[in-house]
């Protein structure tokens, strides 16, 4: 067995008297991609908070590989290896492409505010400028890198902010509806780059996604949840004949 | 690498570097041959001030998005150190007279005094940032205005006496014209009293903006920009916003003591929020998040309010015609409807977001504006 990057135990989440998640346990090994999918409300993004300490779970653990990361600051999680996107992107709009990748180096510096006001840490700002620049030319962001990160199409703007993320160096990276507003066309191409990434990176990516072809396309294992309680786990076959899922889905009279 | 180094500095930035020079050089020609009691140098000394707390303040709420109204606070903290430890001693015992002469008896030189105020004004900031800094927007503009207050009230207060002089005014201390260069007779040889204050305030806002351009500068926008997903990139709020408040305040507190010299005198009584709100205006006319526009607006500023619109206040007969409405006081009400013209018709300020070299580049980023 793989290792396990990820490893939720008994998560709940819980808002006054509402249970956004109810005691949700899940495992990503290395190298994996897994779904997390759910009709709306379901809790999913709520499970990605919790996970990366946007909020302190009201009960149970999380840990990334052995470390407990449970109610620590988003910052620590980060720096330990997990990056995330987000469903509305969230952009640094007053920058442009290449600084906001830039930005996202700011955590592995070893500089202090003196030296890097002073301009004595010339070599790292250099490394980190080249490193921004490398990794756009990899994801073929380079010739975009002067405009302002807000004026991209829509879809380079969802891709950026992959790359944004990518730029901090993740074990572990977390995609929140990556595919929502894309075309079917992007949403292949997303589909081709999620999968592209994570052997180059070396990376395992948790995904929260609604289109089902990419989700299916993409996933290695799918746990699906309703109302904050799992109701399935498994290979997308698996899921796809899993009549708890369809009745999720399907059952209460409402069309996807 | 030399590719890096070529493209180290661009036509722009090496024009905008020429022209601040040529300031320099054109303010310490004018100082030997103009009357030293010419207008303009009371301008740009009180300008020079006034730029380096606004381009602190624009650190705060142009680059970092806080929105502090601290500033009299921290300018009082910086004036009132530079005073105490510049006093010479022989002249304590004037200046403080109800007090058996202070408790300080010692000065030190007049540049370390400075660093000092900064320092001092920080180590408020860093006390006063733990629990203010948990706070958003307005409630952290009045906790900090309310700091700026409690401040101005401290300092009078008669226990400390010994240390403040109570609420009576500090005096004697060096000031701007103490920079002259002065021959045995006494006679001013090289004026110096103009350019030694702009240097200074120079090379303060020239610190800021590096340290605006470093990879902490841009911490500090992408939490402007957006906290929880600059929170997502690892970086950690609490620590860069006490960072940069205490920075901001460190600059602050060396142009309290600017103002301290300039003013000749320092009372803890003249630093009201009224002080903080000039500077405030002075950042939002140059544009929130332009460095170069609050030193612009800074002189303007300056020039207007002590300057050129003096003759309001005064009444003014043209031939036969006597000009209506002038009068004592009148200079304010004009004052007040250009700035409202400004705000109104220069949403984003003089500058918006652009700095002294975007003036010179072709139009490609002035599609930045609705950020």
């Amino acid at each position: 067995m793989a290792d396990k990057i990820l490893r939720i135990e008994d998560l709940t989440m819980q808002f006054g008297g509402v249970v956004a998640v109810d005691h949700f346990s899940m495992v990503i090994n290395q190298g994996e991609i897994v779904a997390l999918i759910g009709p709306n409300g379901a809790g999913k993004t709520t499970a990605f908070n919790a996970v990366t300490g946007v909020y302190t779970p009201t009960s149970g653990s999380v840990y990334l590989v052995e470390k407990n990361i449970t109610g620590m600051r988003p910052d620590q999680i980060t720096s330990l290896g997990i990056a995330r996107t987000f469903q509305n992107i969230r952009l640094f709009s007053s920058m442009t492409v290449f600084e906001n990748v830039l930005t996202a180096h700011h955590l592995r510096r070893t500089s202090n505010v003196f030296t890097a006001t002073l301009r004595l840490n010339a070599a790292e700002e250099a490394r980190m400028r080249k490193d921004t620049e490398e990794l756009l030319k990899r994801v073929d962001l380079y010739e975009f890198k002067d405009e302002m990160a807000t004026s991209l199409p829509y879809g380079k703007q969802r891709l950026l902010e992959i790359v944004r993320a990518l730029a901090t160096k993740p074990k572990l990276l977390l995609l929140d509806e990556p595919a929502a507003g894309m075309n079917p066309q992007e949403t292949e191409e997303l589909g081709e780059f999620i999968k592209r990434i994570r052997k180059e990176f070396d990376l395992s990516i948790f995904i929260i996604e609604h289109h089902m072809n990419l989700v299916m396309g993409i996933s290695d294992r799918i746990y699906v949840i309703e109302f904050g309680k799992q109701i399935a786990e498994g290979v997308p076959e698996e899921i796809q004949n899993n009549p708890a899922v369809i009745d999720a889905y399907l059952g209460g009279g409402e069309d996807l | 690498m030399s590719n890096v180094d070529k493209k180290k500095f661009s036509t722009p930035q090496i024009i905008s570097a020429a022209i601040i020079l040529a300031f320099y050089v054109l303010v310490f020609i004018a100082e030997q041959t103009l009357a030293p009691t010419s207008m303009i140098f009371t301008v740009l000394k009180k300008g020079a001030t006034y730029a380096l707390v606004a381009v602190s303040m624009n650190l705060l709420n142009g680059f970092t998005g806080i929105f502090s109204l601290g500033q009299a606070g921290f300018m009082l903290i910086g004036a009132y150190v530079y005073a105490i430890f510049t006093i010479p001693l022989t002249q304590r015992a004037a200046v403080y007279q109800y007090y058996n002469g202070g408790i300080v008896q010692f000065t030190l030189p007049v540049f370390v005094a400075m660093i000092m105020s900064g320092l001092v004004a920080a180590f408020f900031a860093y006390l006063i940032g733990l629990p203010v800094l948990r706070l958003k927007s307005d409630y952290l503009a009045v906790a900090t205005l309310g700091f700026a207050e409690i401040i101005r009230a401290i300092f009078q207060w008669d226990k400390i006496g010994p240390l403040t002089n109570g609420s009576n005014m500090l005096r004697l201390f060096p000031t701007f014209n103490d920079f002259n260069i002065k021959n045995s007779n006494g006679e001013v040889v090289i004026y110096l009293s103009t350019l030694v204050p702009l240097l200074i305030s120079g090379v303060c806002i020239a610190l800021i903006l590096l340290l605006i351009n470093s990879t902490f500068g841009r911490a500090l926008r992408a939490m402007k920009d957006d906290e929880i997903s600059a929170e997502a990139m690892g970086i950690h709020l609490a620590s860069h916003k006490q960072l940069a408040f205490c920075i901001s305040s460190f600059f602050t507190g060396v142009g309290g003591a600017m103002l301290a010299m300039y003013q000749t005198t320092v009372q803890a009584k003249s630093f009201t929020t009224a002080m903080t709100y000039e500077i405030l205006l002075i950042v939002v006319i140059g544009g929130i998040g332009s460095v170069t526009g609050s030193c612009l607006s800074s002189f303007l500023f300056v020039a207007c309010s002590e300057w050129w619109l003096r003759f309001l206040d005064q009444k003014q007969v043209i031939g036969e015609f006597e000009v209506p409405l002038l009068r004592n006081g009148f200079r304010l009400v004009v004052f007040s409807i250009i700035i409202m013209i400004v705000v109104l018709f220069f949403r984003q300020g003089i500058m918006g977001t652009r700095e002294l070299p975007d003036l010179f580049r072709k139009k490609r980023s002035a599609a930045k504006k609705g950020a």
